[in-house]
């Protein structure tokens, strides 16, 4: 399911049995080109992935709309305004809440989110377009949907 | 397999195109699941709703994925969209051609995907089963069996189109 007014609409005939929460976690940067466009590149693939995660479990993933951050060596503060979304999916059917990111900063965070990590090193090359990327993307979809199965 | 190569200069070609038009981000975060099975020479022929998307001769009993793309238009976006099936022969040689999509709330089927039965498809999100020729296995999440894919055979190669409901059938 994705946040548009026709799934929720099927959401709420069926909530007991949408019981996964996948929330994207996008960096940005004003930083300088490099690092923007390293950002841009990020929140691109990133979307793929969650997207394609949700085409394939789409009974019972929620996908929420991108949480953005401001790009830092120390995410505490995000830490507790995401706890704070995942108790509040608690009070609807979400039982699991799994947090999607290339950002390597939520490694260290990992322990303190309510929820689980989903982390992949970010795909360097900029063209999503190109074989190689989405035999890639292709395979690490799978491991994740697969990964995603077994807290099920 | 001189042949294969004008396959994928073809596909790039379209997907340049496509950046030409605005496509650019619909294709990019759709494009990635496709396999490519488009003869190109027909490729130019299907504009209309059916695609080709495999040779009859490679299908075989054993029910099979097939990937094809097709372009999608709503009132902001054309978008190029991802379409899968699952696609066998029937004990008469008739092709089935099925939707992966669950009639319970839309995951997507996979065919012996869950090892105590390796001759059904099978839903992972509520264990939800269907049987080789799609009708749902009772007692288990589905409502109904699942869509099948109007199809057409030219030149030896499946073309498929809409899918409809079983009640239609
Ligand atoms: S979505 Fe397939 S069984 Fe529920």
């Amino acid at each position: 399911m994705q946040w548009n007014k026709q799934d929720l609409g099927q959401y709420f005939t069926a909530e007991e049995y949408i019981d996964t929460l996948l929330i994207p976690l996008m960096q940005v940067t004003f930083k300088d080109q490099k690092e923007m466009e390293k950002s841009a590149v990020q929140q691109e693939t990133g979307m793929i992935f969650v997207r394609e995660m949700e085409k394939q479990f789409k009974g019972r993933i929620f996908l929420m709309p991108a949480y953005h951050y401001l790009a830092s060596e120390d995410l505490s503060a995000e830490v507790t305004r995401l706890n704070e979304w995942a108790a509040k999916a608690g009070e609807r059917s979400f039982k699991h809440v799994f947090f999607f990111s290339f950002d390597p900063h939520w490694k260290k965070q990992e322990r303190n989110l309510e929820g689980n990590l989903l982390w992949m090193p970010a795909i360097q090359s900029g063209d999503t377009q190109s074989k190689e990327t989405q035999s890639i993307i292709k395979n690490q979809v799978a491991q994740l949907t697969d990964l995603i199965k077994t807290y099920w | 397999m001189s042949e294969k190569r004008q396959q994928v200069s073809r596909r790039q070609f379209l997907n340049y195109t496509l950046t030409g038009v605005g496509g650019f981000m619909a294709a990019g975060m759709l494009a990635p699941m496709v396999r490519f099975a488009i003869d190109p020479a027909l490729q130019a022929s299907s504009t209309g709703e059916f695609k080709a998307v495999e040779d009859v001769e490679n299908i075989t009993e054993e029910p099979t994925r097939v990937d094809w793309e097709i372009d999608q238009v709503d009132a902001w976006y054309e978008s190029t969209v991802t379409k899968t099936a699952w696609v066998y022969k029937d004990e008469n040689g008739d092709i089935v051609a099925l939707s992966p999509i669950c009639k319970h709330l839309g995951c997507m089927v996979t065919w012996a995907g869950n090892d105590d039965y390796p001759d059904q498809f099978y839903c992972p999100c509520h264990d939800g089963r269907y049987y080789k020729s799609g009708e749902n296995v009772p007692n288990t999440p589905p409502p109904e069996g699942l869509d099948y894919y109007e199809y057409k055979i030219e030149d030896g190669t499946l073309l498929l189109g809409p899918t409809k409901p079983r009640g239609e059938a």
